[in-house]
């Protein structure tokens, strides 16, 4: 028994020791680099330039897709709850309020907030904020982007705490997390890359992968670069040049789908519908280019294709298609020029993972004003008028006539998606 | 070429069929072409605008519109339907007595053109019938006729007719409510 206890003793030294040296490793947060300018001596021309740049970087690293005010009046304000699995974060107030906001922090302490996830007085920042990614931003666009923020109203709304489960509430801990899965920061070097805007804007200021990126249990990103996760409920689909191929997508409609919010493949849903209005939607023609270039990444994407079925589709689920699908997208899915998307191009229905499937008709879509003019009519949402196996039919008739996948789907599987059991 | 379907359903209490019919025929369209009830009317062709909204009856109780525009007979096939010609009742003479609905919005003068009155007759049929099935606290009635008119649109008179009449209905309709109305509140 002391034996026992002795060991037992030794293992919890250990941990506590392993666990000091890693927190003392992550509380070091690296280097700074200098600022890019002298911020205290700004020429006008400079100093236009250098807002228009930071008003660049801020839509492109989308900072309202998490700090906006769900309230309206403030794309910064902050309160935007975002669910994790350790419980919910709420978007912080980033406008130069000096009492709520960001008005006391240098060019310094933004840099070091964005990059290395930690706030001025060494408070660390949860990495729902994601440095992970934007580590490799440049210390000249950290310093555009400050300038920026400071031009911005000050909007005196408190910030809202964080409601996290034990023990991720103690913040302190998170130095023991960037010891183990912070990169460090490096800003971006262009050189030798074949798209280094491609590059700069899908994996550093577009964050991309902090939702399309696979995370491990300690719910840091994987190696898998882009290749699809489960986040706050739905499905980020894998981005990798042969899912977007076998999905039939073309970089054309690539640039469309982020210019426009919608393209033969499908219409901006959940957390891409605000990307879209507070990031991609403002970015340039080459920007977009890029991003497609840099996913397509050498590949000839072949754009949208007849694709085989998945299987012999139901007479149920055909059944249950046309007396409540077919009245907006089609007795063949040829869907509503502005109103209703085609459903033979769209790829919901060719994920293996039919959450989104089932989530969209389920709960339906609201109305949504896209960008440039688009728009999109509202979904209804059919939840309460399918039996969770009729649902299951009706997903499977959309996988196999259009999604090229079986209809695999059991009863069992939308029940639990619907009760939100989704075991992801 | 589209499949056939043989169609039977419960019209307004009659039975209607077997049909031979498209397999991708809407609704209103049978309404109107196959079987002259045109008081279903067609807007928007995309359940938006709720004009074309017919009540469904659950066999287990309960009931539920839905648009008639993109519902098709694949869906309500041997299914309980209502539409606008269904819902006054008949006197022992057989003239039509307007249901409780129908009077308040008369008498609340609603409608002006009236081509989303069917719809909203229908909604708040529904809502009606919701409620004596569950009656809510006083306090929440405006909210619930909120939430069932909401999806209706209207190009004339604006909503708030209708809402008074849906809100005097149900006020002044025992059973339908929980808890009592203020005195200033309670409609004349």
């Amino acid at each position: 028994m002391i034996r026992l206890l002795r060991i037992l003793g030794l293992l919890v030294l250990i941990a506590v020791v392993a666990v000091g040296v890693l927190f003392w490793i992550g509380r070091d947060r690296g280097a700074t680099p200098p600022a890019s300018v002298d911020l205290a001596n700004l020429g006008a021309d400079q100093r236009q330039q250098m807002l228009e740049r930071g008003r660049w970087v801020a839509r492109a690293a989308d900072c309202a897709a998490c700090h906006t005010d769900p309230d309206g009046g403030s794309d910064l304000a902050g309160g935007l709850p975002m669910v994790t699995p350790m419980g919910t974060l709420y978007g912080t107030n980033i406008t130069p309020s000096t009492e709520h906001g960001i008005g006391d922090y240098s060019a310094d302490d933004l840099y070091r907030a964005v990059a290395q996830g930690v706030a001025p007085n060494g408070r660390n920042l949860y990495p729902a904020m994601p440095y992970p990614s934007y580590h490799r931003i440049t210390r000249a666009d950290s310093d555009a982007l400050w300038l920026w923020l400071m031009q911005q109203r000050p909007v005196d709304k408190p910030n809202r705490p964080d409601d996290l489960m034990f023990p991720f509430n103690i913040r302190p801990g998170i130095a023991v997390w960037n010891a183990l899965f912070r990169p460090e920061a490096e800003p971006f070097d262009p050189q030798g890359l074949e798209n280094p805007q491609g590059e700069y804007l899908v994996d550093v200021l577009g964050h991309c992968g902090e939702c399309h990126t696979p995370r491990n249990v300690a719910y840091a990103l994987t190696d898998d670069h882009l290749a699809g996760e489960v986040i706050e409920g739905a499905y980020a689909p894998d981005l990798r040049p042969d899912a977007l191929a076998r999905r039939g997508w073309s970089g054309e409609d690539l640039v469309a789908f982020l210019h426009r919010g919608l393209s033969p493949q499908g219409v901006m849903t959940f957390r891409m519908f605000p990307v879209l209005s507070h990031s991609t939607s403002h970015l340039s023609e080459d920007d977009l280019s890029a991003i497609a270039d840099y996913l397509a990444d050498g590949t000839q994407l072949p754009g949208p294709q007849q694709r085989p079925p998945g299987g012999a589709t139901a007479v149920d689920g055909h059944t249950l298609y046309l007396g409540l699908c077919a009245g907006c997208h089609g007795d063949n899915g040829q869907g509503q020029p502005h109103s209703s998307v085609p459903l033979d191009t769209n790829t919901t229905a060719m994920y293996r993972d039919p959450l989104n499937l089932i989530r969209i008709i389920a709960e339906g879509i609201p109305e949504r004003d896209l960008a440039q003019g688009e728009r999109m009519q509202a979904m209804p949402a059919f939840g309460g008028m399918l039996s969770d196996q009729q649902m299951a039919e009706l997903v499977n008739y959309l996988r196999e006539r259009w999604g090229g996948r079986p209809g695999d789907v059991t009863t069992g599987a939308v029940t639990s998606v619907l009760e939100g059991n989704e075991s992801h | 070429m589209v499949g056939r379907i043989n169609f039977t359903a419960s019209i307004n209490g009659q039975q209607v069929g077997p049909l031979d019919l498209p397999e991708d025929l809407m609704m209103v369209e049978l309404l109107q072409e196959y079987l002259n009830l045109t008081g279903t009317r067609l807007s928007c062709g995309q359940g938006v605008c709720s004009a074309c909204a017919i009540i469904v009856d659950d066999p287990d109780g309960g009931s539920r519109t839905v648009p008639a525009c993109i519902t098709g007979v694949a869906w309500l096939n041997g299914k309980t339907v209502r539409t606008i010609e269904g819902i006054a009742g008949r006197d022992d003479q057989g003239n039509p007595v307007l249901s409780p609905v129908q009077q308040a919005f008369l008498e609340h003068f609603s409608f002006q053109c009236s081509y989303c009155t069917p719809g909203f007759v229908n909604a708040a049929t529904v809502l009606v019938e919701r409620l004596e099935r569950a009656p809510i606290p006083v306090e929440d009635v405006e909210d619930a006729i909120l939430k069932a008119l909401d999806p209706h649109i209207c190009r004339c008179t604006g909503y708030v007719r209708y809402y008074q009449a849906v809100r005097d209905v149900i006020l002044s309709t025992p059973g339908l409510t929980i808890g009592t109305v203020a005195a200033a509140e309670r409609p004349a």
